[in-house]
């Protein structure tokens, strides 16, 4: 038996809340009054003493204050949706595998995202701000249900500007009005001359849009390793123990969040 | 390390000392064999095969990991106690060596449940359940001390210097050995049911089927695994005073249909043949593909357990 020391990995750090934005009905992005380095992709535990704790991918860059974007859906979220500058957080993490930026230097990049899956992306596209010399084009491709669930309003103006930009929504509601296509992201997808030439691709959104998207993408000619996805799963530990996060054998918490397609492959959902 | 002998008139007196100095869990027979704290030894069952596993003792069903009063946050203070556990099988034993490889260097609750713990086995000679199927498994020597029943005595295999303090302590009960113990010695009949260990290639055998039929996801089968150690962690508030709370961890299920439930109520494993396949394959393939072992340990628990007796061995030892 060993003896040494081991510490309690659940003990989170507390933090405050540094600045609170919404960004749709039920989605808002909290600055926290911490930093540390991480990984774009990465994740992190926020909890509220008493309600609980939640994984949130990290949409900052690595060692600046960090900023979570939330999704109001449960428990704890939607307690953090009532909170206001000033309160207090407790965070524990970074925790899992985050996107190999450095291994894709050179590389064209594409950036498909649906919903909230478009805030760990927003990590990648912070880091290529940061790095913008080490990476080629960069092509979005967001979509949301509607002009209101449209996430990260403000840098929206700044990305068309610079990356090439392509913003969909589902569904137009009556009396609501927008500027781009009202049609699935992955149409938008399919629509393009896309080739894959030294390009990478980051997917994350819901997992039938990762499944639609993926194939579009194969068909286009593109290969699995080529393919990066950011895994969604309910987690608890965050230390590959509580098994959860399983996908098969790999553990989402651990080995992901983010995986190269080709990892992943024939696993579906089970 | 060294073999001794101890007479089976001993075995009481000798537990009855161990007791004066350490806490005793050991099979105890109640209502059904489960183990438990010892209170008189003449309790202890070793005629057949406990129905709830040790696991309980080392790896907690609730246990708090960490507190909060207002914004303080408090570390639970772990002071394990010393603690012999006895009659634990080859099984019991190999599964407390498997959570060990998934939780002793992460989490820091089971390592202190692990610290000051001796542990004492009781090897079986014949299978003790119809439904053991250890022996095709290849289970491992982790133990202090191992007894082999010999009829009128034990021969006790002593391997660590935990069991070697126990000697030293009762000397009076151990009597030095020459016998050395052999592959001969370890062999339990009866218990080579799985023909097939391999399980890889067979995920989308139909036969699966057959399992899933009867399943009626109860979880009886997690809940009694000696390896099993999935868990959810909670808060819970302290009704006098709400700014107390405790982060609890707590037993779960991979076969409950919340287990895989993420944000937006979308459930990953959302019917039972995913959820039953899930705890096959975690048990016999992906723990092993982690940890170069297989989680199971075959002692058949999840069988005996099962409401509708699915018996996962026939089932893969039918598949063609």
């Amino acid at each position: 038996m060993q003896e040494a020391v081991l510490e309690n990995k659940y003990v989170p750090k507390p933090a405050k809340i540094k600045e609170y934005h919404r960004e749709s009905p039920d989605n808002f992005s909290i600055t926290l009054d911490i930093k540390f380095k991480h990984d774009p992709g990465q994740f992190v535990q926020i909890s509220i003493p008493g309600i609980g704790e939640s994984p949130i991918s990290i949409c900052s860059y690595s060692g600046e204050n960090l900023r979570l974007n939330i999704r109001e859906v449960g428990n704890v979220t939607k307690a953090l949706g009532k909170m206001k500058k000033g309160d207090p957080v407790f965070i524990r993490g970074p925790y899992g595998r985050g996107y190999p930026m450095q291994l894709l230097k050179g590389n064209d990049v594409v950036i498909i995202g649906g919903g909230c899956g478009v805030a760990p992306l927003r990590g990648i596209i912070e880091y290529i701000e940061h790095h913008r010399q080490d990476y080629g084009k960069v092509y979005l491709f967001l979509g949301f249900r509607s002009p209101d669930d449209i996430l990260f309003k403000r840098e929206m103006d700044h990305w068309k500007i610079k990356y090439n930009l392509n913003l969909s929504v589902d569904q137009l509601p009556p009396g609501t009005c927008f500027d781009g296509k009202v049609e699935f992201i992955t149409k938008l997808v399919e629509a393009t001359q896309l080739t894959n030439q030294n390009k990478v691709v980051f997917l994350c959104g819901p997992p039938k849009m990762m499944d639609i998207a993926s194939g579009i993408l194969m068909k286009k000619g593109f290969h699995e390793d080529q393919i990066f996805v950011s895994a969604e799963r309910l987690m608890y530990c965050a230390e590959g123990i509580c098994c959860h996060c399983m996908i098969h054998e790999k553990f989402c918490c651990k080995d992901g969040p983010v995986f190269r397609y080709d990892e992943l492959k024939g696993y579906k959902n089970d | 390390m060294a073999t001794y002998t101890v007479r089976k008139l001993d075995l009481r007196s000798l537990l009855q000392k161990i007791m004066q100095s350490s806490e005793l869990i050991a099979p105890v027979k109640t209502d059904l064999v489960r183990f438990q704290v010892v209170e008189d030894p003449h309790d202890i069952c070793l005629t057949e095969q406990s129905f709830y596993p040790v696991k309980e003792f080392i790896f907690r069903k609730h246990e708090v990991l960490v507190s909060f009063n207002g914004k303080k946050v408090i570390t639970p203070v772990l002071e394990p106690k010393e603690r012999v556990i006895f009659g634990l099988r080859r099984c019991d034993l190999n599964a407390i060596m498997h959570q060990d490889k998934a939780l002793i260097e992460v989490d820091v609750n089971y390592r202190a449940q692990r610290q000051n713990l001796t542990l004492i086995g009781y090897h079986c000679n014949e299978a003790p359940s119809q439904y053991c199927f250890c022996g095709t498994l290849e289970l491992k020597d982790f133990y202090d001390m191992m007894f082999f029943d010999r009829g009128d005595e034990f021969i006790v295999d002593v391997a660590t210097e935990n069991g070697s303090r126990i000697i030293g302590k009762y000397p009076e009960f151990f009597r030095k050995s020459n016998h050395k113990v052999t592959e001969a010695d370890k062999k339990i009949k009866n218990a080579d049911r799985l023909f097939k260990t391999d399980i890889s290639k067979l995920y989308d055998h139909p036969d699966w089927q057959k399992g899933v039929d009867k399943c009626l996801s109860c979880a009886a089968c997690t809940s009694l695994c000696p390896t099993c150690y999935c868990f959810e962690i909670k808060d819970e508030v302290s009704i006098h005073d709400t700014k107390k709370v405790d982060r609890v961890r707590e037993w779960s299920s991979c076969q409950l249909k919340g287990f895989s439930r993420v944000a937006g109520n979308h459930v990953f494993r959302d019917n039972r043949k995913e959820r039953f396949k899930h705890r096959i394959y975690h048990q016999l393939d992906y723990f092993k593909k982690r940890y170069g072992i297989n989680m199971c340990v075959g002692c058949g628990r999840c069988i005996t357990a099962c409401p509708t007796r699915i018996d996962f061995v026939d089932i893969i030892n039918g598949m063609k």
